[in-house]
């Protein structure tokens, strides 16, 4: 047995010493690797190649903020975000990604074009899209477009949420709300006066964001 | 003779502890100790284990984690000690020890909680390209001590060995139009190098201790599986495109000369000895992700040449032919705190015997000896050749990646051979006897394997319910209910014993660092 392993182990060191293939690399703690190669390589296998993910577990990022995004990179690298989908996913990608990575990252997604979804419940979107748009004066909840934009199309910190999976932005909503997981935004005291179901109509209009 | 064996694996015994102590030494001192940071995938990507792993049940994948296996378990960054370790505690019990001729030596353990072992694993990523996946195996009741009476002494003994091997070389082609991972895979078990987790080296997950009170747990009940079993040698091709086909084509040989690292630890008797290497094993799969949901509907088989004995190769002769095809399917429901799993995985297996045995087998009638229940009326010959259909199905459901459960069926049915027949009646005395009629001088089986029928048929459900209080440890429960083994449901070995006899209770504890 040692016979064979050991050159193999030996032959796969001196392979690993002198090889990268930075055009199709997936190493995450190499800062020669382009910010593009990364995104299609790695972070495509949940967000999607195009950023439009198929799955709710994760958050759509194609047309999102670059500044947003940046900020995000950089809270899960440096684990001031702590939201569940963040630490379990996110440190760990992000962890020795550099600030040029991040930001050619961030700029790669923001230049994607985002898909739109089905419509959801007719009733449920009306609901969601009058919270968006007024607020819930009598519950003290204040418009979300007033700061993530007429078109969700967010500005700068603030991030698009056109499009963005329901599910995503209700586990969000929650975490503004319940937990110390996303700390520095407004949210927290924002998100405070929200019920259940104010949470899922907003979550259900912007998914489908008709126009 | 045997006291230098043993020597021998006692050396080796004490190197591999040494080894994991070191390991273990070294990875506590080097490897920062974060709580998403343990074994060695984690400790490459970052990442917890619910990444990879569809609701932290290893070793069944995410999405995620199959594109992390087949991109060659590059991503990520190279880890300063690739090591990581795994283990099991075990216990099992068996609804009914009485009717046994040796209720020792049948139920070994039974009722007793067992360290039943643990893994050493090697590997992660290597280069931009290659990467590994290394498992050695240390089994705490690979055999008996031998005592100065030259009889098994009651006591056992442990034996590392080469588990699942998969290095791997693999490219990933992506733009916005085309998503193409093709790769290499050099392993040691066919489907091994599989990411689905309905293929043959996959489904089976919970290990067992190999004492004989475990012989009835999940672990041991039918599987849908390729003839040649593990420590082989093969080379595997494979192709993901636009994470819609998959497919993968190897050949497989002994493993020996450059591959003998492939069975490491396994004596020759107990390496599969296999003609050339035009041993083929193909893959095919179709696969579709929408929402929360993922699904795969495949295709799989094998042909392989094997050696009726595992120390002489020299008779081409004496070469069976086994042929496997299998279809299975995954579906997949992942949406945090959700993880529903459904699993369907059908193999049948042809297997051709020898031109050596149908030779001797021709005109003798039962090859044990035994006759029809008359007590003079002979047998039919064994069989040139037997076919087994092998069915699985599992559901699974686990919440918050810490709460799970799953029920199973399981049904194998074949062909019945009088050679698989090891009870019968015994044309001296009419009755029906588990020894050796013929009187050649070796008991056949003690009544709790016997098989009256010759027919391979077994049945049954595992209910499973288990917990994750951490992320690297499972804690679980099985019970594992027979209604037919061994060809009938009642009385299967001629000598009162039934299906639900062996229903079987099984514990573990298995944690990974």
């Amino acid at each position: 047995m040692k016979k064979t392993l050991l050159p193999l182990l030996a032959g796969l060191a001196v392979i690993a010493s002198g090889c990268s293939n930075l055009e199709r690399s997936r190493d995450l703690a190499n800062p020669n690797v382009p910010a593009a190669v990364t995104a299609m390589q790695v972070c495509s296998n949940c967000h999607g190649i195009d950023g439009n993910s198929v799955s709710p577990n994760f958050p759509r990022l194609a047309g999102q903020q670059t500044a947003y995004l940046v900020a995000q990179l950089q809270h899960f690298r440096s684990h001031e975000r702590a939201d569940p989908p963040g630490f379990v996913y996110m440190w760990g990608i992000s962890h020795h990604l550099t600030d040029d990575q991040i930001k050619g990252l961030a700029e790669y997604f923001a230049k994607q074009v985002p898909k739109p979804n089905a419509p959801g419940d007719a009733q449920q979107m009306a609901a969601g899209k009058e919270i968006y748009e007024k607020g819930v004066p009598e519950q003290n909840v204040i418009a979300c477009a007033a700061c993530h934009g007429p078109k969700a199309q967010g500005i700068e910190a603030f991030p698009r949420l056109a499009y963005q999976h329901a599910d995503y932005i209700v586990k969000q909503l929650d975490i503004f709300q319940h937990t110390q997981g996303r700390p520095g935004t407004p949210m927290e005291a924002i998100t405070h006066p929200l019920t259940g179901e104010n949470k899922q109509a907003i979550a259900a209009y912007l998914q489908a964001f008709p126009d | 003779m045997a006291v230098l064996v043993i020597k021998k694996i006692q050396h080796r015994l004490l190197a591999v502890a040494t080894l994991a102590s070191g390991a273990f030494a070294i990875s506590a001192t080097l490897v920062p100790l974060d709580a998403q940071a343990l074994p060695l995938f984690a400790r490459q990507t970052g990442q917890n284990c619910v990444s990879c792993h569809a609701g932290g049940q290893f070793p069944e994948l995410t999405p995620y984690g199959r594109m992390f296996k087949l991109t060659g378990y590059t991503i990520g960054q190279r880890v300063a000690v690739p090591i990581s370790a795994m283990g099991q505690i075990t216990y099992a019990k068996v609804r009914d020890t009485s009717k046994s001729d040796d209720p020792q030596a049948d139920f070994q353990k039974n009722g007793s909680p067992v360290f039943s072992g643990g893994s050493l694993f090697f590997g992660g990523k290597v280069t931009d390209n290659i990467g590994a996946f290394v498992q050695w195996t240390y089994d705490n009741y690979a055999g008996q001590r031998v005592g100065d009476s030259g009889n098994n002494d009651g006591t056992f003994q442990g034996k590392p060995s080469a588990d699942n091997i998969d290095l791997r070389y693999a490219d990933r082609f992506i733009d916005a139009n085309r998503d193409l991972v093709v790769g290499v895979s050099v392993n040691n078990n066919p489907s091994v190098s599989d990411p689905w987790n309905t293929a043959a080296a996959w489904m089976q997950y919970v290990p067992a201790a190999s004492v004989t009170s475990h012989r009835f747990a999940d672990a041991n009940t039918p599987f849908p599986g390729n003839s040649t079993g593990g420590n082989v040698a093969g080379i595997n091709a494979y192709a993901y495109l636009n994470k819609m086909v998959y497919a993968e084509l190897g050949f497989y040989q002994t493993a020996n000369k450059g591959f003998s690292f492939m069975s490491g630890g396994v004596n020759d008797a107990g390496t599969t000895k296999l003609k050339g290497a035009n041993n083929p094993y193909w893959r095919l799969a179709l696969t579709h992700e929408w929402g929360a949901h993922n699904l795969m509907v495949g295709a799989t088989g094998m042909v392989a040449h094997i050696y009726d004995d595992n120390v002489d190769t020299s008779d081409p002769n004496s070469i069976h032919r086994v042929e496997n095809a299998g279809i299975d399917a995954q579906y997949q429901y992942i949406l945090d705190p959700h993880t529903i799993t459904a699993q369907v995985a059908y193999m049948r297996q042809k297997t051709n015997y020898s031109a050596n045995t149908i030779a001797a087998n021709a005109g003798i009638g039962s090859p044990l000896g035994f006759v029809a229940s008359d007590g003079v009326t002979p047998l039919a010959d064994a069989n040139d050749s037997d076919t087994t259909n092998t069915f699985r199905a599992k559901l699974s459901y686990v919440y918050q990646a810490k709460y799970g459960g799953s029920l199973a069926y399981f049904n194998l049915t074949g062909t019945t051979n009088t050679e698989s027949q090891s009870s019968g009646y015994d044309p001296v005395t009419g009755t029906i006897a588990s020894t050796d009629p013929l009187g050649l001088g070796s008991i056949l089986s003690t009544r709790v394997g016997g098989n009256l029928s010759g027919n391979p048929a077994t049945r049954g459900f595992t209910y499973e319910a288990f917990w994750m209080p951490v992320q690297y440890v499972r804690v679980g429960a099985q019970y594992t209910a027979y209604n037919k083994f061994n060809g009938a449901s009642d009385n299967y070995d001629g000598l009162g014993r039934n299906a639900r006899d062996n229903n079987t209770l099984f514990f573990y504890v298995w944690g990974a660092y």
